[in-house]
């Protein structure tokens, strides 16, 4: 009986079923899978072939480069599709002459509003009795000398209203003092703030938000502003919210703005002509102009702009790497997502961070097919066995993905890969129609890695994969549903207090972020809930007869990212909605949601 | 710190000394109070109860026979940063002076084994230090400062900040700690002794006592 492999070439992983067909009868003998080297159809991926291949044969009890017995290798015929994830940050606040200092250092000193004039801390003994001053301390003052001078001049009878100080001694102050002041400390660029000015300091209690200074008519009557005044004062009170401690010093000529950075206009061509929207506008207004426009024939961004270089980089990385002129790449489809994005501002004293926001875009090329041929090729020369392109990838995918117990035609296939979501639906007749959509895994770990900061690609994977917990004590972790887990042996003391990721075997990997275990729950589940389930629907649509999710009865979810431990319900749950029923595919009885393609390309081997 | 040749054999000398006399090294510690702080024993110490208490743990010698660290950060400064670390997250400290060990991961463990908190510091009169915990293995650690030619005063000013902060079951960012590759040749032989002076105090059968730490001057 001959030996034939199937093997799936993805945008992350390498699938391969291998099996001994004899007419119309198949019989598995093993599956294997490896990560894709290089991008998904191109000449790099027979490293990562090869790979998966081995471990394919060394599961069936050949020798691991045995490749020669293997008689037969069907590659899908899959388009190359690429994706690229960009973040656009399109709004940035500007601090001109600093007018504010609203940061939360984690240890303010006292409670309560403070106002006066601000003034150096050598001056301070200058002051006459009854003036209300603000003292300005350096970290060149230690905490008791400055708590002396501060106490001193409060016995004169000078007025010290508040303080702010720039090294970490809030609290050591503030205990030192006669009688209590707010404090604001850790403000890094101290020097940086006007002197001589009216200055209002607040300080809420532990747990609490300052209340006067997050309100644009408190601060008005504070400083006596005019209505015209106020109004240019509430982008202020705006960027104060949510702190615990915060400063606002009235200088003649400082504001605060918030300013929109032009990100670009995209131009979407479609069967109705040229449309335009500007990614400014959010994802809304995108999303809305990409379904206005299907089928998408081709996207552009505004030369010179962010956007489009994002998208001339796309295509000219598709372009090398398939030697197909850059004038026949196509981008056929776009996700956008609107995020948040921690930026530094622009003009501030205490290193204050803001969250701007940002729209995450995540596109697909699509071009001939002509790579595979020469993929095939290469194949064939490196191992020296005949190797044949199958048929079109969700052909596959549904072939595959109708070996799942429970399933039937007609059927659609949610394939969640890591690069792109494709959809396909088979009808009663054995016609098949078909979708790619740009935005999967890669999309959600930009999006994890924007909204908290980080650059580590492999941690925002992590996050993605894993489910959190926060470590309690060295024996106990309380998990993200709020169960208590207890450890026999002590845990490393590197997660001690830490929140932190549940790999596989309870091994836990902290995460270094100050964050709380919910900030970073809410991100992943909404970065999946706004990448997969709009995807979900999205592709259904338009795959769906008569373009409506509820003629759909079954829906099988296949594909690298449909092993995630949360996704699958969401779809579920929201495609519940319209009674379809959706779940989880498992290929072959057991498999799960993988190797669906590669077990398609086998079975049609048998001509079935 | 000039590591002067002198200083060499002085410390030397002064070790050399003692071993040819065989004079018994003092089982408490030295009264001498030169480095600035005053430091008065209470009697034994007990277990603690408040879970808003550190507790740092120091040597016989410290703050006694030895005044400031291997690179002169005077052991008055050492205390201070350090409660001040502790005090600005609002938290308390007590010291202890431990007696049956000169090892720092040991004398940390027994300090946050006596911890509400759970939570100990140990320092060595040359300034290594560590943070413990009291359920971790001895030679475990939260964050462990083992090379004391490079701590200075704003080192352990972050010590007793995230010590405190574990106490408070948040989440510090390790205290970002320099290595020189050239600490170790030029200050080991220099550090062997300090230690070997410092184990001298040693008394084995000696239980911790807390102590109060005033500061002069």
């Amino acid at each position: 009986m001959p030996l034939i492999a199937g093997i799936d070439i993805g945008n992350a992983t390498t699938e391969v079923a291998l099996a001994r067909v004899e007419g119309r009868d198949v019989s598995f003998l093993s599956s294997a899978l490896a990560p894709t080297s290089g991008i998904k159809g191109t000449l790099q991926n027979v490293a990562g072939l090869r790979r998966a291949l081995g471990l394919a044969l060394e599961r069936a009890g050949f020798a691991r480069d045995d490749f020669r017995k293997v008689d037969r290798i069907r590659l899908n015929k899959a388009a190359p599709v690429i994706g690229d994830v960009a973040m656009e940050t399109v709004t940035e606040t500007i601090i001109t002459e600093s007018t504010m200092i609203g940061h939360n250092p984690s240890t303010p000193g006292g409670i309560g509003v403070g106002v006066g004039v601000t003034t150096t801390f050598e001056r301070l003994k200058e002051v006459r009795s009854g003036d209300a001053v603000v003292p300005v301390i350096p970290a060149s003052v230690d905490y008791e000398h400055a708590a002396a001078g501060v106490a001193d001049a409060m016995n004169r009878g000078v007025n010290v209203a508040a303080i702010i100080c720039q090294a970490d001694d809030g609290v050591l102050i503030a205990n030192r003092l006669p009688r209590p002041v707010p404090i604001v400390d850790e403000v890094s660029s101290v020097d940086r703030v006007p002197l001589g000015m009216r200055c209002c300091v607040e300080v809420a209690p532990p747990g609490r938000v300052v209340e006067l200074l997050a309100n644009p008519y408190d601060i008005a009557t504070i400083f006596d502003l005019s209505p015209e005044e106020t109004r240019q004062i509430v982008p202020v009170a705006r960027a104060l919210v949510g702190n615990r401690s915060a400063v606002v010093i009235r200088t003649p000529l400082g504001e605060v703005k918030e300013r929109r950075i032009p990100a670009g206009e995209l131009y979407i061509l479609g069967p109705s002509g040229k449309r335009i929207v500007n990614v400014e506008e959010g994802a809304e207004a995108i999303m809305d102009m990409v379904k206005a426009c299907q089928p998408v024939e081709n996207i552009f961004g505004q030369p010179g702009t962010n956007v489009g270089g994002m998208m001339e980089r796309v295509r000219k990385t598709m372009s090398n790497l398939t030697d197909i002129a850059l004038s026949d790449i196509y981008i056929r489809d776009l996700l956008a997502v609107d995020t948040l994005v921690p930026q530094k501002v622009v003009g501030g004293v205490a290193g204050e961070f803001s969250l701007e926001s940002g729209v995450a875009l995540a596109v697909m090329v699509k071009t001939e097919e002509l790579p595979m041929q020469k993929l095939a090729k290469a194949v064939e020369a490196d191992l020296g066995v005949t190797v044949e392109i199958g048929g079109v990838e969700a052909d596959m995918a549904i072939r595959g993905a109708l070996t799942t117990p429970g399933t039937k035609c007609p059927v659609a296939i949610l394939d969640l890969g890591a690069g792109s979501s494709d959809a396909s639906f088979m009808r009663q007749d054995g016609t098949v129609e078909l979708i790619h959509l740009a935005g999967a895994g890669n999309m959600v770990n930009t999006i994890i890695m924007s909204e908290l900061g980080i650059d580590d690609f492999d941690l925002a994977e992590s996050i993605k994969r894993y489910p959190l917990c926060k470590v309690e004590s060295v024996f106990h972790i309380r998990q993200e549903d709020g169960t208590v887990r207890f450890f026999d042996k002590p845990l490393d003391p590197e997660v001690f207090g830490r929140v932190a990721l549940i790999h596989e075997n309870d091994m836990l990997q902290p995460i270094r972020l100050n964050v709380t275990l919910e900030q970073v729950r809410n991100i992943r589940r909404k970065a999946k809930q706004e990448v997969f389930v709009t995807n979900a629907v999205r592709a259904l649509e338009q795959v769906a007869p008569a373009h409506n999710v509820r003629l759909i009865d079954y829906v099988v979810l296949v594909g690298g990212s449909a092993v995630d431990f949360e996704v699958p319900t969401m779809i579920t749950e929201r495609l519940s909605r319209w009674g379809v029923v959706a779940g989880k595919g498992n290929i072959r009885g057991k498999e799960g949601p993988r190797n669906a393609v590669a077990t398609g390309l086998v079975l049609s081997a048998t001509g079935a | 710190m000039q590591l002067s040749q002198e200083l060499i054999q002085k410390v030397i000398a002064e070790v050399l000394a003692e071993v040819m006399n065989g004079a018994p090294a003092p089982s408490s510690a030295p009264e001498a109070e030169v480095s600035g702080i005053v430091c008065t024993e209470k009697g034994k110490a007990a277990r603690g109860t408040d879970p808003r208490e550190v507790v740092v743990a120091v040597t016989p010698a410290f703050g006694t026979t030895f005044t400031k660290t291997i690179v002169d950060v005077p052991h008055a400064e050492v205390l201070r940063q350090i409660f001040a670390g502790i005090e600005e997250e609002g938290l308390r400290v007590r010291v202890i002076r431990v007696y049956h060990t000169a090892d720092v991961a040991f004398m940390a463990h027994q300090a946050a084994k006596l911890s509400g908190s759970g939570i100990g510091i140990g320092v060595l009169s040359r300034g290594t230090s560590i943070i413990h915990q009291k359920d971790l293995n001895p030679l475990s650690n939260l964050e462990l400062f083992p090379q004391s030619p490079l701590l200075d005063p704003l080192t352990f000013r972050a010590i007793g900040k995230n010590a405190a902060k574990y106490a408070k079951g948040e989440q510090p960012t390790p205290v970002p700690t320099k290595n020189d590759p050239m600490a170790r040749p030029r200050y080991q032989g220099l550090a062997a002794l300090l230690h070997n002076k410092e184990a001298r105090f040693i008394d084995r059968n000696k239980a911790p006592m807390e102590i109060s730490v005033t500061f002069e001057g």
